[in-house]
């Protein structure tokens, strides 16, 4: 997960690893998402969210579908 | 609390007091521990998702997600230490984890060029920015050092 400052740098960066363009990020969902994860990871009650959680967490800021789905199995042997 | 939660909490409290991840030796002796207890917790702990060991050698840690036990290109400046984190998620996942603000050193992952963030008073600032996610949810963990 790496940061960009422009879509031609994504692009640049795809083409130069040959992999495809996958889902930008801005920096509000971002943020969203760290402090869904993180915000109490210095805390007893501290634990990584399950499958169903985090697809909630990723749904409530837009990022719907199988990419962001971890038990989705088409993404499980192939690319 | 039981045995692996008091571990990952004293990995937790070191890493935010030093910015630096102990080793298993420095936990067990914080704890007042056996070695080989801690290194069971540690990879149990590995098994959770919740830490990963320095590859070939299970009594380092890699990462403590968000931070990383080792110097990476995401520099991450909060409650004045210099901490490491793993990817860009991570970057932001450390002034979420020490409710601080703090300013992210990192760089374009195509030009280099430098890129400067800073979080104030619980949210980001507007940065002309933009992450990535190369690898989807499933595969996350099929190679996290990557990801």
């Amino acid at each position: 997960m790496l940061l960009f400052r422009s879509e031609e740098t994504v692009d640049s960066w795809c083409r130069a690893n040959g992999v495809p363009r996958r889902p930008l990020i801005d920096l509000d969902q971002l943020w969203y998402m760290a402090v869904t994860w993180y915000g109490n990871r210095l805390t007893v009650e501290s634990r990584r969210p399950g499958p169903d959680e985090m697809v909630q967490i990723f749904a409530a800021i837009g990022l719907e579908g199988p990419f962001w789905d971890p038990q989705a199995d088409q993404w499980r042997s192939s690319t | 609390m039981d045995f692996d939660t008091s571990v990952k909490l004293k990995i937790y409290e070191t890493i935010a007091e030093t910015a630096q991840a102990p080793a298993a030796p420095e936990v067990a002796q914080a704890l007042g521990a056996p070695l080989s207890d801690v290194l069971a917790a540690f990879n149990r702990l590995h098994q959770k998702r919740l830490l990963v060991p320095e590859p070939g050698d299970p009594a380092r840690i890699r990462m403590a997600s968000p931070f990383s036990g080792v110097e990476t290109p995401f520099r991450v400046l909060a409650l004045g230490k210099s901490y490491y984190a793993n990817c860009a998620w991570d970057a932001f996942g450390v002034p979420a984890a020490l409710h601080a603000d703090a300013v992210i050193e990192a760089s374009d992952g195509f030009s280099g060029e430098p890129i400067r963030l800073e979080v104030k008073d619980g949210a980001p600032l507007p940065q002309e920015c933009i992450s990535h996610f190369a690898v989807p949810a499933a595969r996350w963990w099929e190679d996290i050092l990557y990801t």
